[in-house]
């Protein structure tokens, strides 16, 4: 119970830094998507073996993680959770690609690794952009601003939604979950053939709980909700910050990143 | 002021929830909603803001209840629901209360001023940035107040406003509600709690308003309360005929 309690603190302690007052956290909410989004089309847009072309990005998580005084533990225990995923993906590439890029002694460094630690990289860093998009934007914001840009509402509304009852089925599952191991047989786990009965009614009492919530949203005007009174333009300082970053983004991708790659190669 | 004209609430399998109940709360008035379990308390409730659908008449303030003014009804009338955890949903308890004021369109300033004074009012200001996951049920209660509270609505529902709270946590709650000068409707099990805070009572049964009268004699009638199922005040131990 308290771990599947800590589990759902944990799920919003990323969103309660948002709260916090920094000049990151000051800037308008659609420039720090715009940068968001720019950041990682411009990671995506290298070729599989840019490994030291990608690497000079990792500025930008880290200059957020330092001007907005984000936990830099929080993100990259979240970033983590990525790494099995893109392990997976690019491990492959080890054993079909083993031309050689460089040789050390007996060992060789092949084209499969140096792909290997650029798709590693790729993912690292443009999970740690979003996940800090998020420590420093608050998520109402976030999602009014994306309705702004007019991404269809179903998903922005699917995506508040989830967001949400991630908590109300966790703090279910909690409950029922207490309940069962004080009177199951072994007092521990959940026992196999108990598993059907017991996602069931998890399932079932989730949706008459979020049924509820969605109630006591409706009543203070969730459905009815007026978007005129989302952040009004953006000013010098968010035009300023989506410029710089927007630039040397670019620059990155093709000017120095040249230089930098031809250096070692 | 809150009148209700021939309200009924069919539930989608056909069974009635509430059966042409018609009433009036006076501006300032407290009504306690008094009935056994399924007697359609928390359906009326759901009824007069329009969250479940009804046929008959609602007006709040004179403003007669329809779809096109769902937003002006739910901004005069505010619930207060019976479980505090389904109006804490937010990660915050300040984000919890901003979330109706946000919904109205009101400026961060503004909002910031509203929740700071009804924090003082409720005496919860220690919980402005905690969690609701880690505060206690009557500070949920507190908090699931604030949220309505703050969006000054004037009229008021709570549905079972006594549910998981402490004897401790009760009396502040009470002294709470008694200090606020808003139309308030009471659903209520707890008669002891509906006689400190409501000179009238509705007493409902099977949807319908079986008694409404003043609670000094309605909640110690013990041949009445008997017959909608509900324990008098002061009946326990006593023999009914």
């Amino acid at each position: 119970m308290t771990d599947i309690r800590s589990k759902i603190e944990q799920i919003y302690s990323l969103e309660q830094l948002s709260a916090q007052n920094s000049c990151v956290h000051g800037l308008h909410p659609l420039a720090k998507i715009c940068s968001t989004i720019l950041y990682i089309v411009c990671i995506l847009s290298f070729d599989r073996y840019a490994f030291f072309e990608i690497l000079p990005y990792a500025f930008y998580p880290l200059l957020l993680i330092f001007l907005a005084k984000v936990p830099i533990g929080m993100i990259f225990k979240r970033v983590i959770i990525a790494l099995p995923f893109c392990l997976f993906a690019g491990v492959s590439n080890v054993f079909l690609d083993t031309a050689p890029v460089m040789q050390f002694g007996e060992f060789s460094f092949t084209f499969g690794m140096l792909s290997l630690f650029t798709i590693v990289l790729r993912t690292l860093l443009c999970v740690s952009a979003v996940l800090i998009l998020v420590a420093v934007t608050p998520f109402d914001e976030l999602t009014e601003e994306l309705r702004r840009m007019h991404l269809p509402n179903i998903f922005i509304t699917l995506l508040e939604m989830t967001y949400r009852y991630i908590g109300v089925l966790a703090e279910e599952a909690a409950t029922m979950f207490i309940g069962y191991r004080l009177r199951s047989r072994t007092g521990s786990g959940l026992e196999m053939k108990d598993m059907g009965s017991f996602i069931g009614q998890l399932l079932l009492r989730s949706f008459d709980r979020a049924d509820r919530v969605y109630q006591a949203m409706k009543c203070r005007g969730y459905a009815l909700r007026n978007f005129s009174h989302a952040q009004n333009n953006l000013d010098k300082h968010d035009w300023c910050f989506i410029l710089l970053t927007g630039g040397i983004f670019l620059l990155l991708r093709w000017g120095a990143s040249q230089y930098v790659a031809g250096r070692f190669f | 002021m809150l009148k209700i004209e021939k309200l009924s609430v069919r539930y989608p399998d056909q069974t009635i929830g509430i059966d042409n109940v018609s009433l009036c709360a006076k501006e300032g008035e407290s009504v306690a909603l008094i009935g056994a379990n399924g007697a359609g308390k928390t359906s009326l409730i759901m009824a007069l803001v329009g969250v479940i659908p009804s046929n008959g008449n609602v007006f709040a303030d004179n403003v007669k209840l329809n779809k096109d003014n769902l937003n002006e009804i739910r901004n005069k009338i505010g619930v207060v629901f019976q479980n505090p955890d389904d109006q804490l949903f937010m990660p915050t308890i300040y984000d919890n209360i901003a979330f109706g004021l946000r919904n109205m369109g009101m400026n961060e300033l503004e909002i910031n001023a509203r929740i700071e004074t009804c924090l003082s009012l409720l005496n919860i200001k220690h919980l402005r940035n905690k969690t609701a996951l880690k505060i206690s049920g009557g500070e949920k209660r507190m908090a699931a107040l604030a949220t309505v509270l703050v969006m000054e609505p004037s009229i008021m529902l709570f549905d079972e406003p006594t549910a998981f709270l402490d004897p401790k946590a009760r009396r502040i709650l009470l002294s709470v509600l008694n200090g606020l000068q808003h139309t308030k409707i009471i659903a209520t099990h707890d008669l002891m709690f509906a006689a400190e805070t409501c000179k009238r009572s509705v007493l409902l049964k099977d949807g319908s308003v079986f008694a409404d009268g003043p609670s000094k004699e309605l909640l110690y009638d013990v041949q009445l309360m008997d017959k909608c199922g509900v324990e008098a005040i002061g009946a326990c131990g006593r023999e009914i005929y």
